[in-house]
Order: structure tokens, then C-alpha cells, then sequence
């Protein structure tokens, strides 16, 4: 996965508070042969502070090419805010949003699509279903164009 | 307060009843009285005209008296007018006297002795009459001095005095028990109206304590009424806030159970993987082993190989076993899900052809029933407004159930029939399966429970699933069965949707 204007390759920023499923994501992504780095946040406050910089603006991440893969459920915040937080932040809200979550709520999936989400995966519950959606997912990340922040 | 209350429900008609009475009695003694008061006025009127009579009877004498002597002494035949028409006079009222008195045996000889002298004066005034008309005016004169004439005209105005007298006292007495029976009229008058006023007032207070309490036991009532109402209302509103809990505390807990579950299966699928690695690379370096040292290759590599191939078994198994559990574990926590989901799904009620319904589950199961030889009888069934995907569900549940648990051997046949009243519509649906035993009537609808040989798959959720639909649409179901003799699940269900219909189970 590449940076259309950045030669950089893009970063993965993956909020997950679940340590296995998190595992479990990196490996069946690594199986589709995304090399892409990894960064996994086990909370939303971790992953504001990097996503934000100290300051809060966003700015740290400025022209960095940068893929976010989000589970809603977080144990000190949703990730619906942290979704709404990047989608109105002017550095980042061209970031491509993955939500990936067990709810399949439809007023969720809406609310989601609606603060500007790209994708919204439900976990399948199944494993095998579970390791192939992520397996597809890594194979549409190894052809998503990302555009850099600004 | 219910014992004061007969005494007084007791109380009042007696009251009333005296009250009739009184009225009763007092309403005769007046007209006894009346009469007596009436009688007593009729004998004085009588008395009083006897008294009359009687002194017409002795005016009636002396003018014939006079009118005798003016005649004796003029020998003018105009004084003897007033003689001629005193004489009928004076008999006339001696017969009406005598009428009068009859049945008095006392007044009678007084009159007859009346009778007797007015006879024997006119007799002897007559004489001297027509003693001087023949023109013997001295011995008429003879005669009238003779003072036998005014001797009998003095016991004449004796007797009749007496008479009077007798009659004044007779009418004294008279009058005074007419006084008598006047006063007691107005006695038992006055005090008839007292009692009555009295019996009207004692009532008036009975009735008004009567109305006071009914008013108390109506208001107390109101009262408890409008408690009950509101504590159903909070009862209502706590039970469905329980519900909603327990729906969502389903949802939470199943979907939350997921989570580590994927985890789970992830890693076993991950520590297969790695057996197999692992098992392949020691396999290698066996070989490997082999290759470098010949001599102990010849006595060991088949026990390792034995080894190797028992660690294999062994950890196939134990994955196999985890697997299956997992695959359970999923299975049930779906199960929950899908339940508490169904929970939450907001139904849409519309009136519901149940014939066409049904028509359509029986052709879904079609195929699955021609293999099984099934026969199918749908009788008519009374429309229904209620939710559509909730009675599919419940119907196609059913009828799936009567077909898997038919009798070895005996070809399944399906009946549905369905009745309705103002309010509700009953259906039923029987079967000629295997049955259920009493002991599991209730068991049957509980979430995983299962009844009977364990031939068939299923986790156990249908009947509960059902179960959670009827209660929803505001109806209950019922099981009638036995084992070995069919089953007949009877449902419920208001005719009729309305807001309150959606119960709180």
C-alpha cells in the first residue's frame, strides 16, 4: 500500500482494546502480504495522543500517509468519538477510516457512515469468516491509493 | 362495621314497618271515631228536635186551649180556626214522637200517657164545643169550669215538661260524650302525627347514616381503585424495565461473549497451524538425526516415529475437542442473540390472512413433508391483526417441530385448526408425533432445553423462541400431550391489535 503523493509507505494505525483480536488482525493481514507498519493502541487516549501530537492539532501527522482501523467498542472511550474527532480535524480527516467492530447495529453503521467512516466491517463471529474478512481486507489495503495528510 | 351495618338495614324496615302501622291504626280510630263523633251529633240533632216537637206538641195545646175558650166565650165561630187546625197538628206530632221513640220502652209509656191526655183533652175541649153549638152554652161553661179541663191541661204541660227536661239531659249527656269522642279524635290525632314525625325523623337519620356510609365505603373504594390502577402501573412499568434490562443485558452478554470467543478459536486455528510446522520440522530433524547417526537410527527412529505420531494423535484430539466446544459455545451465544434481537425488533401489525399464511408455510416444508409421507390439514382460520414475520416464525417453528419429531415408522400428519371470539383468536396445532412428557410441558419452552430422544440437531431455542413471540403479541401458549401420542399446541392471541397489546413479556 502506497502513497499516492508521498513516496512514503503508508502506516497502519490499528485501535484495538482486544490484545488477541489485535494478534489476530496483524497476523491475517501479514498473510495477505500487507508489510505495511503496524501501530496497535489497546485504548483511545493512546491513540488520540498519537494521532493528535501533544498539543492536540493533528499537526504531528501532518503529510504522513496514514490508514486507521478502528473497533468502536474501547474501554475509556468509543470509537465513534475518536472517529468524529479525526473526520473534523483538518490534518486528518482525510485519513481512510476502517471501522471494524462486533456490532451490527443499523443505527450504529449509519452514525458511522454519517461522521464520515469509509468502511464499516462487522467481525464475523466465526473464526474461519473472521480470519477471511481480514484476509480480504488485506488485500484491499495492498490496492487502496491513500492520500497523505495535510 | 358489617354487623352496625345489618343492625341497621334491620332497623330501618322495622321502623318503617311500625311507621305503616301506626298510620294503619291511627287511620281507623279516626274514622271509628268520626263515625261515633257523627252518630253522637245525629243523636243530639234527634234529642233536639224531640225537645221541639214536643214543645210545638204543648203550643199546639194552649192554642187549642185558647182558641176553645175565645170560642166558649164569644161564640164566634173564627176563634175555632186555630182549634180546627191545632187537632191534626197535635196528633201529628204525638205519631212522630211515638216514631221517634221507638224501641225506647221508657219514652214510649211517657208518650202514650202524652198520647193519652192530648186524646182526652181535645175530647173533652171537642165536647164543650159542640155542647154550646147545640146552643147549651152553660153546660160547656158547666164543663170548662168544672176545671177538669185545666187539670188535664196542667198534667198535659207536666208530663211534657218532664219529657222536655228528660230529653234537655239526655242531649246534656249526649253532647258530652260527643266532646268526649272529639277530644279523643284529636288526642289519638295529635299524637299519630307526633309518632309519625317522630318515625319520619328517626328514618330521615338512618337514612342519611346509611348514605353517609355508602358515600365512605364508595369513596374508600374509588380509592383503592385508583391505588390498584397505579400500582398495575408501576408494576407494568417495572416489569417491562426489567425486560428491556434483561434484553439488553442478553445482547451485551452475547455479544461481548463473542469477542474472547474469536480469540479462542483464532488461536487454536493459530496453534494448529504451528503443530503442523512444528511436528513437520521435527520430522526433519529426526530424519536429520537418522542420517548422522546410523547406528542408534536402527533401534530408535521407529519408536520415535511411534512417538511422534501418539504426540500427534493426542494433540489432534485435544484441538478436535476444543473445536467442537467452541463451535457449541457459538452456537448458543448465537442463539441468545438472535433471541434478545428478536426482542427489539418493533412489530408492525396489519390484519393477517392465516389461511395464507399457513398455505405458504406448508409449501415451504413441501418437499421435506413428501419425503416423509406427511399429510398436512389446514381447516379455515380467523384472520388476526397482528405482527406477519412474528406468527411465520411461531407457525413455521411449529409445523418444523411436528415433522422432526414424528414416530419412527408412522407417517406424520399435521392439523391446524383455529377458532374466534369478540377478543381473541384461538389456533391449534396437532400432531401424531412422539409427544412430550407431562414432566416437560414447561420445560420444552425454556431456552435450551430439550425434551425426548436427542435424534435430532437443534440447540433448543425454538420452542423458547415461540414462546417469547406469543407473550410479546400479548397471547400464551398452551401444550397439551403424552408421549407416543401426539401434541397440540394451542395459541392465543388478541383479535384485535391495540397499543397495549405488547405486553411487557
Amino acid at each position: 500500500m502506497n502513497s499516492q503523493f508521498a513516496e512514503r509507505p503508508v502506516e497502519i494505525v490499528m485501535i484495538e482494546d482486544d490484545e488477541g483480536h489485535a494478534r489476530l488482525i496483524e497476523k491475517n493481514i501479514r498473510r495477505a502480504g500487507v508489510n505495511n507498519p503496524i501501530m496497535s493502541f489497546a485504548n483511545g487516549t493512546e491513540a488520540i495522543n498519537y494521532l493528535f501530537g501533544a498539543d492536540g492539532s493533528g499537526f504531528v501527522n501532518k503529510g504522513k500517509p496514514l490508514l486507521i482501523l478502528l473497533d468502536l467498542n474501547l474501554p475509556d472511550m468509543t470509537g465513534i468519538e475518536i472517529l468524529g474527532r479525526v473526520k473534523t480535524n483538518e490534518h486528518l480527516k482525510r485519513i481512510p477510516v476502517v471501522v471494524l467492530t462486533t456490532t451490527d447495529d443499523a443505527v450504529e453503521i449509519q452514525r458511522c457512515y454519517d461522521l464520515g467512516c469509509n468502511v464499516y466491517i462487522t467481525k464475523p463471529v466465526n473464526y474461519e469468516n473472521f480470519a477471511n474478512a481480514i484476509r480480504q481486507l488485506g488485500l484491499f489495503f495492498s490496492v487502496i491509493q491513500v492520500p497523505a495528510t495535510e | 362495621m358489617n354487623r352496625s351495618r345489618r343492625t341497621f338495614g334491620g332497623l330501618q324496615p322495622l321502623l318503617l314497618g311500625f311507621g305503616f302501622a301506626l298510620l294503619v291504626a291511627i287511620s281507623v280510630a279516626t274514622v271509628m271515631l268520626v263515625q261515633r263523633a257523627s252518630n253522637d251529633a245525629q243523636l243530639i240533632a234527634q234529642t233536639l228536635s224531640e225537645q221541639n216537637m214536643l214543645s210545638d206538641l204543648l203550643l199546639s195545646m194552649r192554642r187549642a186551649e185558647s182558641s176553645q175558650r175565645g170560642y166558649l166565650f164569644t161564640q164566634n165561630d173564627a176563634y175555632l180556626d186555630e182549634f180546627r187546625e191545632s187537632e191534626p197538628v197535635a196528633k201529628k206530632l204525638v205519631d212522630q214522637l211515638q216514631d221517634l221513640a221507638k224501641g225506647n220502652a221508657a219514652r214510649l209509656t211517657v208518650l202514650d200517657r202524652v198520647s193519652d191526655l192530648v186524646d182526652t183533652k181535645f175530647a173533652e175541649m171537642n165536647k164543650t164545643i159542640a155542647l154550646d153549638k147545640a146552643g147549651d152554652h152553660d153546660k160547656a161553661r158547666a164543663e170548662v169550669l168544672d176545671n177538669s179541663g185545666r187539670i188535664l191541661m196542667a198534667r198535659l204541660r207536666a208530663v211534657i215538661e218532664d219529657a222536655i227536661a228528660g230529653e234537655g239531659k239526655v242531649a246534656d249527656e249526649r253532647s258530652a260524650l260527643s266532646r268526649q269522642t272529639n277530644t279523643m279524635l284529636l288526642i289519638v290525632t295529635l299524637v299519630g302525627a307526633g309518632l309519625i314525625v317522630l318515625i319520619g325523623f328517626a328514618s330521615l337519620v338512618l337514612v342519611q347514616r346509611n348514605y353517609r356510609r355508602a358515600e365512605a365505603a364508595r369513596q374508600e373504594l374509588a380509592d383503592t381503585n385508583a391505588n390498584l390502577e397505579r400500582i398495575v402501573e408501576y408494576r407494568t412499568a417495572d416489569l417491562t424495565e426489567a425486560n428491556e434490562e434483561i434484553q439488553r443485558f442478553a445482547y451485551i452478554v452475547s455479544h461481548d461473549l463473542r469477542s474472547p470467543l474469536v480469540n479462542v478459536m483464532g488461536f487454536t486455528s493459530e496453534l494448529e497451524a504451528l503443530r503442523k510446522d512444528i511436528f513437520a520440522h521435527v520430522e526433519t530433524l529426526t530424519a536429520r538425526l537418522a542420517d548422522l547417526d546410523r547406528a542408534a537410527a536402527e533401534t530408535e527412529t521407529t519408536s520415535e516415529t511411534d512417538k511422534l505420531r501418539q504426540y500427534g494423535a493426542d494433540f489432534d484430539e485435544a484441538i478436535r475437542f476444543i473445536k467442537t466446544s467452541i463451535a457449541n459455545m457459538d452456537r448458543l451465544i448465537n442463539a441468545v442473540l438472535k433471541l434478545s434481537r428478536e426482542g427489539r425488533r418493533q412489530f408492525r401489525p396489519e390484519v393477517i390472512d392465516m389461511n395464507a399464511l399457513l398455505d405458504t408455510i406448508g409449501q415451504n416444508v413441501g418437499h421435506r413433508a413428501a419425503e416423509m409421507d406427511a399429510t398436512i390439514t389446514l381447516h379455515p382460520l380467523p384472520e388476526v391483526e397482528s405482527d406477519r414475520l412474528a406468527l411465520e416464525q411461531i407457525f413455521s417453528n411449529l409445523v418444523d417441530n411436528a415433522l422432526k419429531y414424528s414416530r419412527p415408522g408412522v407417517p406424520p400428519t399435521l392439523d391446524v385448526s383455529g377458532s374466534a371470539t369478540a377478543t381473541d383468536v384461538t389456533y391449534q396445532v396437532k400432531d401424531n408425533g412422539r409427544g412430550i412428557g407431562a414432566d416437560d410441558h414447561q420445560r420444552v419452552f425454556e431456552l435450551f432445553r430439550r425434551s425426548g430422544r436427542q435424534d435430532q440437531p437443534g440447540e433448543g431455542i425454538g420452542l423458547a423462541h415461540v414462546r417469547a413471540l406469543v407473550r410479546r403479541l400479548g397471547g400464551t401458549i398452551t401444550l397439551s400431550s403424552e408421549l407416543e401420542q401426539g401434541s397440540i399446541f394451542t395459541i392465543r392471541l388478541p383479535r384485535w391489535w391495540s397499543a397495549g397489546t405488547r405486553s411487557a413479556a
